[in-house]
């Protein structure tokens, strides 16, 4: 069977088709329609009902904590806070997808790692008018800064640290506060001794990125006055003495952040790197209920007597997106983060370390041993990554990670690695 | 002049297959079910994990080393996803718009694979590979276009963007699927409709129809699966009120520090039974062959 459509009703069909495509075509490169005059923070005016996007409002612990300060502000307004929330995984691109396409505007969590992505767009309000006389730290102020705008306002800021079982160094007759490198490895070597994996370090691509730190451990500054460094005899040195550490077993295969934490839950692992908010997870998923009593802090390592411990920063920035109820957001922003009772309340619930002196200097953060230790062995040396000024601060670390793992499983030596590493980030900047 | 057909050829003994022996055959027999076993194992170990893991107490999950039975035995997290209202909402709306997926998907792709299959007209190999090349787009691109015309259109976080870009990924490979089974249709089926003064629309609803059913529900169940399943589509278009359930449940059990495996598991093993249900009611119609001997003589 055979039917017969004339060439003339394609071609009709065809223009009526192209003719539909255009204008999707259209509708999608068209304006967003919120280009509007920048808000003006700072509490001028009436309040206004805003939108507030967060991760955190899908996370069981946290959201209980996080709603109940929304609807503090917003009955004291007397106005409506309209939420969304995206798992934390996906929450860059779906609020960078929302800004982009003019759907967005309002107070946004976001972590610190993505400050110049999201403001690359164009659309952060800057709050440098609100940061003032508030009491924030200085390096909580750093966090949220970015070409001298003060684009975030930090609302829990702590670092990247290692964080050991002081009852399995103990056991092991390792210290707790190694000086050196070399004391460092040391003491791995003795954990080796009591059948545990000394350090679950990142060995997996998905958390190599951790290397970094380790870099500028060993003197590489990984960017210098805008061109990459890595590649320099520091970064190679760093990334060989990584590789020892994992050819002598004192680090392991395939381990990532998951990883570690169920390792070190389990007690398999001595040490491993994380932030205070892994805590909760590791706690957790231990069949040891006294786990979070023998977790202590220690600060990295250094190469020589003297140097200063390098810890990259960790925390959550609030920001603020131009647009409808942008101003009502701001005040917003800086009430969440700085006032006194919600900071404390805020850590109290979560255990986040707050951002303000007051906050840090209260009763509530004091008593906390695991927060207040990691705080003077940790965070007080933090700084943020020095490719997270990029907004391809991601492809960076992913070429890197790829590079690390290319000498780890012998595929490539450090030297040609980190060259390569190096040109890809170059190509980057 | 007459023809001798030549004899056929006289097999001996020796050119005969050896026969087979009953050692031989229980041989053969254990191996059909050692290979079956593993292909069983295969396929049912994953699903038997997901179950030890969704009854295992948080603290004891990732006891090192692993055990094939859990040392105990928890339904909590059975009774914390039963307990989160937001779970139904989100099997309500994965309902909804995969239901009206598969009907949409089917409807339109009936038509287009029908045409493909049996309408000769210019351009229509070409635009047969158009359509199949749509499906080769990455989804990222086609989920950045969509919501930027969804969101001109006021579409967003709706059910209708939702079924809308789920039936536009869904439709080329269905099309594929509904023309390769109505090629498998005899045309003279057709021909002798038309000859008994059948119009198309009546050949194609009396006729082709019914025999194309074990087709069209295999095209639903593709395209209801392909929706239940979507992640990055719900997660984006469909806003805090109409997600569906693998957004949702990331949303729900997997955060920035940690996962809870163990309630996830439980929450993929109740919100897959629905799926199972269907595949089992429905099986009868995958199983092809029913227009075998619609034509005969």
């Amino acid at each position: 069977m055979a039917t017969e459509i004339s060439r003339r009703s394609m071609l009709r069909y065809s223009v009526l088709g192209l003719g539909g495509a255009a204008v999707l075509g259209l509708a999608g490169c068209a304006p967003d329609g919120s280009s509007g005059p920048a808000a003006t923070p700072g509490g001028a005016g009436t309040p206004t009902d805003f939108a507030f996007a967060s991760w955190s409002l899908s996370e069981e612990a946290a959201k209980p904590a996080v709603q109940s300060a929304l609807d503090a502000f917003a009955k004291s307004d007397g106005i409506a806070i309209d939420t969304s929330t995206y798992p934390y995984n996906e929450y860059l691109n779906q609020l960078t997808l929302q800004v982009r396409g003019g759907q967005f505007a309002g107070a946004a969590q976001l972590d610190v790692a993505w400050l110049s992505a999201l403001a690359a767009l164009g659309k952060l309000t800057d709050l440098s008018a609100l940061a003032q006389g508030r009491g924030y730290t200085d390096a909580a102020l750093g966090a949220g800064s970015l070409d001298g705008k003060q684009l975030g306002l930090p609302w829990t800021i702590g670092a990247v640290g290692l964080i050991g079982n002081a009852e399995l160094f103990d056991k092991a007759g390792a210290s707790l506060t190694p000086k050196t490198i070399e004391e460092f490895e040391d003491g791995l070597r003795a954990l080796k001794g009591i059948g545990v994996i000394p350090y679950a370090a990142s060995t997996k691509a998905a958390q190599l990125k951790d290397i970094v730190v380790w870099m500028q451990t060993f003197g590489s500054p990984i960017i210098e006055d805008g061109e990459s460094t890595i590649g320099d005899e520091a970064s190679v040195k760093a990334v060989e003495w990584y590789k020892k550490l994992y050819d002598d077993g004192l680090i392991a295969p395939d381990v990532d952040r998951a990883a570690a934490r169920t390792l070190f839950a389990q007690g398999a692992t001595a040490l491993y790197d994380d932030a205070p908010v892994g805590k909760s997870s590791v706690v957790s998923q231990s069949p040891d209920a006294s786990l979070g009593d023998k977790m202590t802090p220690i600060a990295r390592p250094v190469l020589k007597s003297g140097d200063t411990p390098q810890h990259v920063l960790w925390g959550h920035l609030v920001v603020v997106v131009d647009g409808e109820g942008a101003a009502t957001a701001a005040d917003f922003a800086q009430w969440l983060t700085s006032d006194p009772q919600q900071s404390e309340a805020y850590f109290t619930e979560l255990g986040l370390p707050p951002t303000t002196e007051a906050a840090l200097a209260s009763e509530a953060v004091s008593q906390n041993a695991f927060v207040e230790a990691f705080t003077s062995t940790v965070t007080s040396t933090a700084a943020p990554s020095p490719l997270w000024a990029y907004p391809s601060y991601a492809q960076m670390e992913t070429a890197i990670a790829e590079q690390v793992q290319a000498v780890l499983i012998g595929q490539s030596s450090a030297s040609q690695a980190m060259k390569t590493a190096g040109n890809a980030i170059s190509g980057l900047l | 002049m007459s023809t001798i057909a030549p004899a056929p050829p006289v097999l001996t003994s020796e050119d005969a297959a050896p026969p087979i022996t009953r050692r031989r055959r229980g041989r053969i027999r254990w191996g059909m079910w050692i290979s079956l076993a593993v292909i069983a194992l295969f396929g049912f170990a994953p699903v038997y994990w997901l179950l030890v893991t969704s009854l295992t107490p948080t603290n004891l999950v990732f006891t090192f080393p692993p055990t094939l039975f859990p040392r105990e035995i928890s339904f909590d997290h059975y009774a914390t996803v039963l307990g989160n209202p937001l779970i139904f909402g989100y099997l309500r709306n994965s309902v909804i718009v995969s239901v009206i997926t598969a009907v949409l998907a089917v409807a339109v792709s009936m038509y287009m694979g029908y045409a493909f299959s049996k309408y000769r007209f210019a351009g229509r190999k070409s635009l047969m590979y158009f359509v199949l090349s749509s499906q080769m787009f990455p989804q990222a691109l086609l989920l950045v276009t969509l919501y930027l015309v969804f969101a001109q259109f006021g579409l967003l976080n709706t059910y209708l963007a939702l079924i809308l870009s789920f039936t536009t990924f869904t439709l080329p490979l269905c099309v594929w699927m509904l023309k390769g089974f109505f090629d498998a249709l005899p045309d003279d089926l057709i021909e002798a409709a038309r000859i008994d003064g059948a119009g198309p629309w009546r050949i194609f609803h009396s006729i082709v129809f019914p025999l194309a059913a074990p087709g069209l529900v295999a095209a639903g169940l593709f395209a209801f699966v392909r929706g239940w399943n979507d992640f990055i589509f719900a997660l984006t278009l469909a806003g805090p009120d109409r997600q569906t359930l693998p957004p949702g449940l990331v949303n729900t059990f997997i955060s920035e520090a940690s996962t809870s495996w163990p309630a996830l598991m439980a929450a993929s093993l109740i919100v897959s039974v629905p799926v199972c249900v269907a595949f089992i009611l429905l099986q009868r119609y995958l199983v092809g062959g029913i227009t075998a001997g619609a034509v005969k003589g």
